[in-house]
């Protein structure tokens, strides 16, 4: 305070807001409103509105309490006379957040999507892409039921980052079957972000960004603690996940949190046949410490990922002809199924990631500085069918070390931009013991990027620009011999983007955005060379691979009536893709190998395009009635081929009714949803004429029936949420084309999960 | 308060540095102890004769080099006692896997898979230590005349106990392939 008095600058702005139940849309009066940076408190009143006067420009976090409520924090960039709407979601939703809806502020509004609340709840227990599929637009790539990974708008793996508590996850995403190392636990919030903001972590964002976000550290002395527990009758999978925070009265500056999550599950059963070896155990924790005085804010985080995952048996492939009979049975083996245990054995992955992660914020006027500090380490070992029973050593064993540097700096000019810039370094390190798949490796990223906000009225213009310089060491020691397979690359990367948004009302806002991105070769994609035994195709990379250069240019609409008993939500997408690496099966030239023949697949490029829709309508008739319809769509194809692109999302539809009943005495927030997916056969297909492109054609349409019952009652003082959902209520037998396991067994039967959440808050 | 900055991120440094200090630092060395490269074959006459070798070789592994194999070219109307040898030839010294093999006998089998017009007959297996084929040697018969083809095909059983059963085709599902070579034959 001192510090932003002394700069003499003309302190009188205002700063008014309006906070509603995010649900209910209700006022929320008598919310408690903080700026502790200034030690100022208000209350809101009857209207849900509250006005600090005579502030300073600059940064401010807000604070925002109510009765029931989560404490939650949000910052807000003044350098004008601003109001904020925030909306507060209310105890059902109550790993909550607010969404602040600037109507003369600047406040970003780029391409984002956002899981939280009630609807992320529903996801406890079940994986990270699992979850963040529940967005409009992302869907899933599987491995079977326990391994998945995000698809945004048909592109997955390295082509979309994953940003983990503000550290760009660095682990093996170049696999099919290599699923994000992180706890969903840990996320108070997931979003989907495209445009802008995705220069914020770097120019190869091709898909988009996925942020995973804790919630904020305590902001009052006081602790508070959680415990989330689950049961999943399919697979008999069971989760605890704890979490406890303080913050002590004698050093109010200094908070911490300790998280930790232990999941397990036994074999996953399809309507007709359990699988053997798909169970799966995971242990997780976290530690996070923060310290905040004046204008200083610092944050220490490790996070410990650690999971077994078994994976079917009747899918391990000693060679072709072993691939097409498992394929020919339609049903597996036998031998395969019906063992109900949690045991799991070879071929099974042991995954574990380490983060330790700093971050020290400086606020100063209209300037923040920030530095980011982490240091990552990804084991992977995965074990294979052996010959030798005694053999217990994985067959690829590869670990990658990251550590980054980044420096920030945010400030503000004038009345309206707000700016962004930074730099950052990169440096890795990747060894490999056993079967050879990807290289030894080191590489330097240095990346440099500005992006620069303006608001004016009904206007919101964005744009940005990062560059990034990549080098690549590779060694590989060849079989039998002293000589090494050494590699040097050197890729220079260039992202940006510009979005433009504009408010015709308060009811409809249109939003452009054109983003330029472009991803360096992974070394799997330039130097991969070796049996992929999950497919049984041979691998051969292509060192020759230049970049990939990506123009994403999307519009999206909202609109709402004013009673907001309706509202649309759209986008529409064109992204085309030069030199989209990806692999093309040679029918004709068979690797010959002592066991067999394998079909040869190659990296290679071509001009792809992938455009689509996403559309969401949500309609009230009546108070309690919720009625959303989503809508996703995609095209992909090969431009040079003039054909479809392979594995990508097929239309899908889904519908969902809930109704929320009135609060009782001592019960509340109840609510019972019922939902209906329905899943287009994928009919866009690369075509078969120049040979074999697939080993089975894409799987028939299905629609699944979801349902949920929810509920808060109030026991021994303590607000308890329970939950029952039926996913695939019917149990029926289908198959998705995006999980590689389609060849050889259906998908999971109907599962029942109990969620159960318990909290325990003490503020002073 | 600027004290305190530095402090806080002279630890932070610090922390970074020594993370830093502690990985590990060697080369990219990949070593894959499953590889075969080379299965040949030692026919033997029963009675005498001339012992010959026919061989499929892989020196380099999977990928790489273009695997050689030979052509089995043998008497007509003659009996031939077959001894098989795995080899990877991958590793220094060259390791002899069919020693592997025995060990584990109960765990692994041998099929002979001889073409219609090869006029080679396979039998005489050797046995696990349940009785049940293995396959490491082998006694083959040849007719008159024949141009044809040969499939030996090492099944494994990877399931703990392996439930190795004598009517157990080449394709069950309790097992799966380590090896399938094809040779061309002859009969002269």
């Amino acid at each position: 305070m001192g510090l932003l008095m002394a700069n003499g600058q003309q302190c009188s702005l205002d700063l008014k807001g309006h906070i509603e139940d995010a649900d209910s849309k209700e006022k929320l009066s008598g919310a408690t409103v903080f700026i502790d940076s200034l030690g100022l408190v208000l209350t809101t009143d009857e209207r849900g509105d509250f006005i600090f006067k005579g502030l300073c420009p600059g940064t401010y976090r807000l604070r925002v309490s109510h009765v029931g409520c989560e404490t939650i924090e949000e910052e807000v960039a003044l350098n004008k006379n601003r109001h904020v709407d925030i909306n507060l979601p209310h105890l059902k939703n109550t790993l909550s957040e607010v969404t602040i809806n600037s109507l003369s502020g600047i406040q970003n509004t780029g391409t984002k999507n956002e899981l939280s609340g009630r609807a992320l709840e529903a996801t406890k227990g079940e994986s990270l892409a699992e979850a963040l599929s529940r967005i409009n637009g992302v869907s899933m790539l599987q491995t079977g039921s326990t391994i998945s990974k995000p698809v945004i708008h048909g592109l997955h793996s390295n082509r979309i980052l994953t940003i983990n508590n503000g550290v760009r996850q660095e682990g093996q995403q170049w696999g099919n079957e290599h699923a994000p190392e992180i706890d969903p636990y840990i996320a108070g919030k997931l979003t989907v972000i495209k445009g802008v903001d995705e220069l914020k972590y770097g120019s190869d964002a091709i898909g988009g960004v996925i942020l995973v976000e804790p919630k904020p550290l305590l902001g009052l002395p006081g602790y508070n603690a959680e415990l989330n527990a689950g049961y999943f009758t399919n697979n008999q999978l069971y989760v605890v996940s704890g979490l406890f925070e303080q913050q002590l009265k004698a050093l109010p500056a200094f908070t911490y949190r300790l998280q930790g999550t232990f999941r397990k599950a036994a074999n996953v059963t399809t309507p007709n046949y359990r699988l053997n070896n798909t169970g799966l155990e995971e242990q997780n924790f976290s530690v996070t410490a923060g310290w905040k005085k004046h204008q200083l804010n610092s944050e220490l985080f490790y996070s410990f990922f650690n999971t077994q995952l078994g994976i079917f048996k009747g899918a391990h492939i000693g060679n072709l002809s072993d691939l097409r009979e498992a394929i020919a049975g339609g049903q597996p083996d036998a031998v395969f199924t019906g063992q109900n245990t949690y045991h799991i054995e070879r071929p099974r992955q042991e995954v574990r990631h380490q983060i330790l992660k700093s971050k020290t914020i400086l606020q100063k006027g209209k300037h923040k500085y920030s530095l980011l500090l982490s240091a990552q380490i990804n084991d992977r070992k995965e074990f294979d069918i052996v010959r030798n029973s005694n053999n217990k050593s994985p067959q690829m064993d590869i670990s990658l070390v990251t550590f980054s540097e980044e420096l920030t700096r945010e400030w503000i000019t004038g009345k309206n931009f707000t700016h962004t810039a930074g730099i950052n370094s990169v440096q890795q390190e990747n060894q490999y013991a056993g079967r050879y798949f990807i290289p030894y490796y080191k590489s330097l990223n240095l990346g440099a990027f500005y992006i620069v906000k303006w608001n004016k009225e009904k206007w919101d213009i964005q744009s940005g620009v990062r560059f990034d310089q990549k080098n690549i060491n590779t060694n590989r020691l060849l079989a039998d011999s002293v000589v090494f397979d050494q590699y040097t690359f050197n890729f220079s990367t260039l992202g940006a983007s510009l979005n433009a948004g504009y408010a015709f009302t308060k009811q409809l806002k249109v939003n452009g955005t054109i983003t330029l991105a472009t991803r360096a070769p992974y070394v799997n994609e330039l130097l991969s060379n070796g049996i992929h035994h999950g497919t049984a195709t041979y691998e051969i990379g292509n060192i020759n691979l230049k970049e990939e250069q990506s123009i994403n240019t999307s519009l999206n609409m909202s609109w709402r009536n004013s009673s907001e008993t309706f509202s649309i939500q759209g986008t529409v997408y064109r992204n085309q893709i030069n030199n989209f690496i990806y692999q093309q099966p040679k029918p004709n030239e068979p690797v010959l190998t002592i066991a067999g023949a394998f079909p040869k697949w190659v990296y290679q490029q071509n001009n792809a395009v992938l455009s689509g829709t996403d559309i969401t309508t949500r309609l009230q008739p009546v108070k309690s009635l919720t009625w959303t319809i989503k809508y996703a769509m995609l095209r992909a194809t090969n431009r040079d081929l003039r054909d479809w692109l392979i594995r990508m999302p097929a239309d899908r539809i889904q519908n969902e009714l809930s109704w929320d009943f009135k609060d009782g005495k001592r019960w509340s927030k109840t609510f019972v949803s019922a939902e209906m997916v329905y899943i287009a056969e994928q009919t866009r297909v690369p075509d078969e004429k120049n040979g074999e492109q697939d080993y089975k054609a894409a799987p028939e349409a299905y629609t699944l029936v979801n349902a949920t019952l929810g509920t808060t009652v109030e026991l021994f003082k303590l607000p308890i949420t329970v939950s029952i959902t039926a996913r695939n209520m019917f149990n029926v037998v289908y198959r998705d084309y995006l999980n590689s396991m389609r060849y050889f067994t259906d998908e999971m039967g109907t599962n029942i999960q109990l969620r159960l959440k318990i909290p325990f808050k003490h503020l002073h | 308060m600027k004290k305190n900055i530095l402090r806080m991120s002279l630890v932070l440094v610090t922390a970074t540095l020594l993370l830093n200090a502690c990985k590990k630092d060697k080369p990219g060395e990949g070593n894959d102890e499953e590889v075969i490269t080379t299965m040949n074959l030692r026919f033997t006459p029963v009675g005498g004769g001339t012992v010959s070798n026919y061989t499929f070789d892989d020196p380099d592994g999977p990928g790489g080099a273009t695997p050689t194999k030979s052509v089995i070219t043998l008497n007509a109307s003659l009996t031939y006692d077959v001894q098989l040898t795995l080899l990877n030839k991958t590793v220094t010294p060259v390791e002899d896997v069919t020693t592997e093999i025995i060990a584990e006998a109960d765990a692994h089998r041998f099929y002979y898979q001889p073409s219609a017009t090869s006029a080679i007959n396979v039998s005489n297996l050797n046995n696990d230590g349940n009785g049940i084929a293995l396959g490491t040697t082998s006694r083959w018969t040849t007719g008159t005349t024949g141009l044809g083809t040969i499939r030996i095909t090492l099944r494994h059983y990877a399931s703990n106990p392996p439930n190795k059963a004598g009517a157990d085709p080449v394709d069950s599902p309790k097992s799966d392939t380590d090896i399938e070579v094809i040779f061309d034959t002859a009969i002269l």
